[in-house]
């Protein structure tokens, strides 16, 4: 015990001032959370950082976004790299630069140093996503993006304050090249006065406490977060581990799943993550920058050790590789904005899945992927007459876990502090009328702990006028995985006018599609995949899911070899027939290897003429095709099927 | 007709009651161990321990844990939500937020009706309350022939955009309940007219799942009032700060979610009031955890964003409580990293803190508090023994781990403690716009006395108060309310574009539900008090700041100047040529109840007659252990100026005034501490 504390401060004045920090960066947020302007921020897409006068994090937010996490120390060093000397008081920056750290341009941060005596101190970041930084398309996610040049606009490390003096000219230079200007200039005040408000409070704890104490605890309270990493990691086994995740396609290329591959070493009390091998970069914005792929790391790292803070103290236990030219680290000028459903949520997935084998106490399939959709356009409704700019995510459904079925219907990985807009709000605000936000009947993965469910949103667009609809998911291909022996769960994937005769499958990533009055579409969330052999599952638990219609009885049989039948399906009454049960679970287990080796061609001509389902095609065969041309893929399928001879076969 | 005002706090281990003669002007405390399976035989047992027969009481008052125990324990009756096409999932989804960002094994709670239960039909009305889908009669008596056939005993009602257009959720009420007549039914639209479906459903669903439970709780409890010879209101607080009459509280269920909870809240409020201060924060420590509370210019901080558990929100308007897990029985412990911590983990009552011999051996505030001296070993009343060398051996850890002395050791446990509470003062205060330094802090429950010098002195606060009764605070604050409801209303418009006319009727139309909701109740009409309030936004902002109107409404020129300072003090700037837009209506239907009226007492005796003894007790700023003077304080006459450093005792509490702390005992008993440099 006594080896423990080795702080240069008293145990009692470190720990009021790492509660004091952290309640200074929780103050930012607050702030930020209601003063904001746009749906975004209200929404929780945004976090706060203190770092200190080098940059490093001290402390964040502990309500913040994940996917912000540890990149705010990168974008707080790439100031003062740009400014070095040139940093005053009364100074306030701004940078959205994801080639110097950032995330994508839509994620503004404000940096504000903070200075004693004429001495910097440290600084305050708020980092908040606008929904709109300029650019081709409303919201600035131009799927077609291969360079950033027409996305939004780029801002390295850039003044707006100088020594308290605000840059007018230069803040509307920038908002002039936003959607909805004034929007933007409201959530910049609100960002600012939020790390303003921060500043005064560090200022006073200075006066408190005096200078090198308040210094002395910046270093502190990094060493003791890295302690106490250092600590939990020298008690776990050295080695090495292994795993690859895919993005669904490269749309300049043939099709085929684009591999991430991830490689875990414990050495001592360190981490090492080695992503060679990854794929080079892709011809669309599913890229991410090394700031997200860094981020991605700390993150799913993070969530196994959940009671670690946060701050530069974890950074140092982690070394990372990430290769330049590919995918997890694209260069200048290539396109990243859509980091957050392509690279990101494969690294973060990834490295669940490498820790989930280390620590299968807290193990977890894989979630489903985020997703944003995007339509903008002229409000033509009566009474209205203005741009509207509607920017929707969902939640759907988390792995399965041990002992434990996946969360049904959640955020994101990306981020399950942010919030679900409601669909009342988003009528008001957009000419559209929701015809559902529900459950998706099937969506989990199967798995003795059953993947948690998706959720399907639909809707129709009333009175608009030269409105385009962007869209930015992944997995429709590289569908969302279990582990352990658990099965796959749900394609993603938006249709427009679903069950009418223009009916289409528009796929995952699509920008600027024109869409006019009347015009109707659906979005599914994934659901998580399985966790365990699926055949294992207790058929209670089935039964208890198919009263909920969590599972149709349909899939109850083909998924779980559960036979179920409805007596009174009004008052709840259904019956497991144990002996069928029994014969169906005999008889997956004696076919289901050999179903994933049948030919593809023969599966696929099946799928043709109805004699089994999307869910088949997917769960029991392994088969992957394109659904907006009904086409076999046959490397796609062959890569699938690896995956899951390895995630799911191997364990059976 | 009785003489005694009776207020009773069920809590999760004591009822506590607290009652005051109008005629004698004396107080009467008792506790009583609560009886959670009913809770109304506790709330009886305690009034007859109290030695009060029902004829003799005036006026019956309580707070209650039914529906917390209820929501939490999921001992619910069966409920059906009935809602549009495509949205039953909306109990479920919710906002799709964690509590727990990091940890993917701690969960959210289970929607309070499975996805089994939740139904839908056709209809649909627009964002502007324009009907597009109709009702259709056949399908909705075919869900009330599936709703029977499923024996449920409450419905909810929520349906897309009701908070414009209500009608289509009547017609299914109307029907549902012709069908269904002993089921009980609430529609959304009633309940909390307000915009996002997910808020107006879980506030419905909560109203509905608890609406049974306490129809059948108030009907017990008025029965067994009836019985020992009180035929008066039987009045529950809810969370907003007012009382309901058991007409109303069935309607409203939701609102007594958290009953309990207010009651310190009200009882600080009232008692900085009495002791001349506009400004306090109400401090109520216990056990386990510690509830904050904070007074502007004598109005209690009001929120929206409200739950028992966490996802499932209340959108009615309540008191603001901020729950810390800081409690005289928090545990100190060291963390991996080496850092000393303090809370949110409790020993409990079992086994309780080390010094209660029962098996505890970790060390906790109460601990802390009893090596320093500043707890005596024997307390309440001498009916308990605190072993000092449990307490000892529990500390032991963190003396070898730091290198302290056992009394360094137990200052450093208080320390945290006392900065973690600091912690959670600042998010009520500073983190809101609100200076401490013009605050005054009222510290009760068990252990608010021990620490109140100790917050305030960090905090900057001036002035200490300390109740008379600190352990029962929380019951005397259930005899300081009036019936009140909050009826709200989404309403959004420019404040340019606005037609003052038309907010006067959407005003008038809101009293009128007002004023049948304090008749329900048995209000007179010149007890009846309707106060308006209008939320306001910069366009473009999500959430809105709240403002008081005049009745009638003849312009929103002071409302807007009103605002405009309002965001200064919460956010630190405002804009004047910002437009502002009107977000939300809401009225406040007060109906008065008369209260006790305390009187003031004439100074009678001798300080001296009051010192129980002299003790050690160690005071770091006096770098050790001191002589300290210890009071009894039932024996200290009003007026009574104390030096610190001295301890008070008495049998709910005790208080420690530290060095360079005076203590002044007002004319009502309350201590009122100060310190040197707090008034500067």
């Amino acid at each position: 015990m006594k080896t423990l504390n080795q702080t240069k401060l008293d145990p009692v004045t470190f720990e009021v001032l790492k509660n004091a920090f952290i309640n200074l960066a929780d103050q930012m947020s607050d702030q930020l959370l209601r003063t904001c302007y746009s749906f975004t921020i209200y929404n929780r897409d945004f976090s706060s950082a203190l770092c200190d006068a080098e940059g490093n994090t001290v402390v964040q937010g502990t309500q913040d976004i994940a996917v912000h996490v540890g990149t705010l120390h990168f974008t707080a060093k790439a100031v003062i790299e740009d400014f070095k000397d040139d940093i005053h008081p009364g100074d306030v920056f701004l940078i959205n630069d994801p080639y110097q750290g950032g995330t994508h341009f839509n994620d503004v941060r404000v940096i504000r140093p903070v200075f004693y005596e004429n001495k910097l101190i440290a600084f305050m970041q708020v980092n908040g996503h606008w929904p709109d930084v300029g650019g081709a398309s409303p919201g600035s996610f131009d799927v077609t993006a291969k360079e950033h040049y027409g996305e939004g606009i780029r801002i390295p490390p850039l003044r707006l304050w100088n020594k308290g003096k605000y840059l007018k000219d230069v803040a509307n230079m920038l908002v002039s090249n936003m959607r909805v200007p004034e929007e933007r200039l409201g959530d910049f005040r609100a960002q600012v006065e939020s790390t303003k408000a921060a500043e005064i409070r560090l200022i006073g704890l200075v006066g408190k406490y005096g200078l090198d104490t308040v210094l002395a605890a910046f270093e502190e309270v990094q060493n003791y977060v890295e302690r106490m990493a250092k600590s939990k990691i020298s008690n776990l086994p050295n080695g090495t581990w292994e795993t690859v995740d895919y993005i669904d396609m490269d749309p300049e290329q043939e099709e085929r799943l684009i591999p991430i591959k991830i490689k875990m070493t414990i050495q001592g009390d360190k981490i090492h993550y080695d992503l060679s091998g990854s794929h080079p970069y892709i011809g669309c914005f599913l890229n991410s920058g090394f700031g997200s792929s860094f981020a991605a790391l700390v993150g799913g790292t993070k969530a196994f050790f959940p009671d670690i803070p946060l701050n530069s103290g974890f950074y140092r236990v982690l070394e990372t590789e990430l290769p330049e030219g590919s995918v997890v680290n694209a260069p200048h000028p290539i396109a990243v904005t859509g980091f957050c459903s392509g690279s990101y949520e494969k690294i973060m997935n990834a490295v669940f899945e490498l820790w989930s084998n280390l620590m299968p106490e807290r193990a977890i399939a894989c979630s489903f992927n985020m997703e944003y959709f995007l339509v903008g356009g002229w409000d033509k409704r009566k009474g209205y007459n203005n741009y509207f700019m509607w920017y929707d995510w969902m939640a759907g459904g988390h792995g399965g876990r041990n002992g434990r079925d996946g969360s049904n219907a959640i955020s994101s990985i990306f981020g399950v502090g942010m919030t679900i807009q409601p669909c009342e709000g988003q009528e008001r605000l957009t000419p559209v009328v929701t015809t559902k936000h529900e459950i998706i009947t099937d969506s989990g993965g199967p798995g003795e702990y059953r993947g948690g469910c998706g959720v399907e949103k639909g809707g129709t667009l009333t009175n608009v006028g030269d409105s385009l609809m962007s869209y930015c998911s992944d997995r429709s291909r590289s569908i969302t995985w279990g582990i352990f022996g658990g099965l796959p769960s749900y394609p993603h994937g938006a249709w427009i006018n679903p069950g009418k005769d223009d009916e289409q499958f528009l796929g995952t990533v699509f920008s600027n599609l024109k869409v006019k009055e009347g015009d109707s579409f659906i979005r599914p969330s994934a659901g998580g995949g399985g966790l365990g052999d699926p055949l294992k599952r207790s058929s209670q638990l089935v039964l208890e899911d198919v009263m909920d219609d969590y599972v149709s009885i349909e899939r109850a049989k083909k998924d779980y070899g559960v036979v179920i039948i409805e007596i009174d399906a009004e008052k709840d009454e259904y019956e497991i027939d144990y002996n069928e049960t029994e014969l169906t679970r005999a008889y997956i287990r004696q076919n289901r290897k050999k179903w994933l080796k049948e030919d593809m061609k023969i599966v696929y001509e099946k799928y043709q003429k109805g004699d089994i389902d999307k869910l088949d095609l997917i769960r029991q065969y392994g088969v992957i095709i394109d659904f907006s041309t009904g086409k076999l893929l046959e490397t796609s399928t062959q890569q699938f099927r690896e995956m899951l001879q390895e995630r799911a076969a191997s364990y059976w | 007709m009785g003489k005694y005002h009776v207020a009773v706090d069920v809590g999760g281990t004591f009822t506590d009651v607290y009652a005051f003669n109008d005629s004698s002007k004396e107080t009467i405390v008792a506790k009583t161990p609560s009886v959670p399976s009913n809770p109304e035989i506790g709330i009886l047992n305690g009034i007859k321990k109290a030695n009060i027969s029902g004829d003799e009481i005036k006026f019956f008052s309580h707070g209650t844990t039914v529906g917390t125990n209820a929501l939490i324990e999921r001992k619910l009756p069966k409920t059906i939500l009935v809602t549009t096409k495509g949205f039953r999932d909306v109990a479920e989804i919710r906002r799709g937020n964690k509590a727990d960002l990091w940890d993917a094994y701690n969960d959210v709670a289970p929607p309070y009706i499975s996805r089994r239960n939740r139904m839908e039909i056709n209809e649909r009305t627009d964002y502007a309350g324009n009907i597009l889908i109709d009702v259709d009669e056949n399908e909705v008596r075919e869900l009330a022939r599936i709703i029977r056939k499923k024996e449920a005993e409450s419905i909810a009602i929520c349906l897309i955009n009701s908070y414009v257009n209500g009608e289509n959720e009547r017609i299914v009420k109307e029907i549902l309940q012709e069908e269904l007549p002993n089921v009980y039914i609430c529609i959304s639209s009633e309940i909390l007219p307000e915009i996002f479906e997910h808020e107006r459903m879980s506030t419905t669903i909560i109203n509905a799942v608890l609406g049974p439970k306490v129809n059948t709780y108030m009907k017990n409890l008025q029965g067994g009032m009836k019985e020992k010879g009180y035929n008066g209101n039987i009045l529950v607080l809810h969370s907003g700060g007012g009382v309901m009459t058991s007409e109303t509280v069935p309607r409203f269920a939701a609102r007594i979610a958290s009953s309990g909870i207010a009651a310190g809240a009200i009882a600080s409020k009232y008692i900085a009031n009495l002791c001349g201060f506009q400004n306090a924060i109400g401090l109520d420590m216990g056990g386990t955890s510690a509830d904050i509370s904070l007074m502007y210019e004598g109005n209690l901080t009001i929120t929206k964003d409200w739950y028992i558990e966490y996802g499932y929100p209340i959108g009615f308007p309540s008191i603001q409580i901020q729950t810390i897990g800081a409690g005289g029985g928090s545990i100190a412990w060291i963390d991996e990293g080496g850092s000393l911590r303090n809370g949110p983990h409790s020993a409990g009552a079992v086994p309780g803190p080390a010094c209660y011999s029962q098996g505890g051996d970790q060390p906790t505030n109460t601990d802390a508090n009893l090596i320093l001296g500043r707890l005596g070993s024997r307390v309440l009343d001498g009916n308990m023994e605190l072993n000092v060398e449990e307490s000892k051996k529990a500390i032991k850890n963190l003396c070898e781990a730091f290198d302290y002395s056992e009394y360094e050791a137990a200052c450093a446990i208080l320390k945290v403690a006392n900065a973690n509470m600091c912690d959670a003062l600042r998010l009520i205060s500073i983190n809101q716009g609100y200076d401490p330094r013009e605050f005054a802090l009222v510290a009760f429950g068990g252990a608010g006395p021990l620490h109140g010098a100790y917050l305030a002195k960090e905090m900057g606060i001036p002035n200490i108060i300390i109740p008379a009764h600190p352990g029962v605070t929380a019951a005397l604050g259930c005899t300081l309310v009036d019936v009140t409801h909050d009826i709200s209303k989404t309403y959004v418009a420019n404040v340019k574009d606005v037609r003052i006319e038309e907010i006067e009727k959407e005003f008038s139309l809101m009293e009128e539900e007002a004023i049948k909701l304090l008749k329900e109740d048995n209000v007179e009409k010149e007890n009846m008090h309707l106060v308006r309030y209008i939320e306001m936004r910069y366009v473009g902002q999500w959430r809105s700041l709240s403002t008081t109107v005049t009745r009638p409404l003849t312009s929103l020129e002071d409302t807007i100047n009103i605002f405009h300072k309002e965001h200064e003090r919460v956010y630190a700037y405002s804009s004047n040529d910002q437009e502002i837009e009107i977000y939300g209506l809401r009225v406040q239907a007060i109906g008065h109840v008369p209260k006790p009226e305390f009187v003031e007492e004439k100074p009678n005796g001798d300080l001296k007659d009051a010192l129980k003894e002299k003790r050690d007790v160690y005071f770091e700023e006096a770098e050790g252990f001191v002589q300290t003077p210890i009071y009894s304080r039932p024996n200290i006459p009003v007026q009574s100026i104390i030096k610190g450093p001295a301890v008070v005792e008495q049998i709910d509490s005790t208080i420690v005034i530290p060095p360079n702390f005076e203590a002044r005992i007002d004319n009502y008993r309350n201590i009122i501490l100060s310190w040197k440099g707090g008034n500067n």
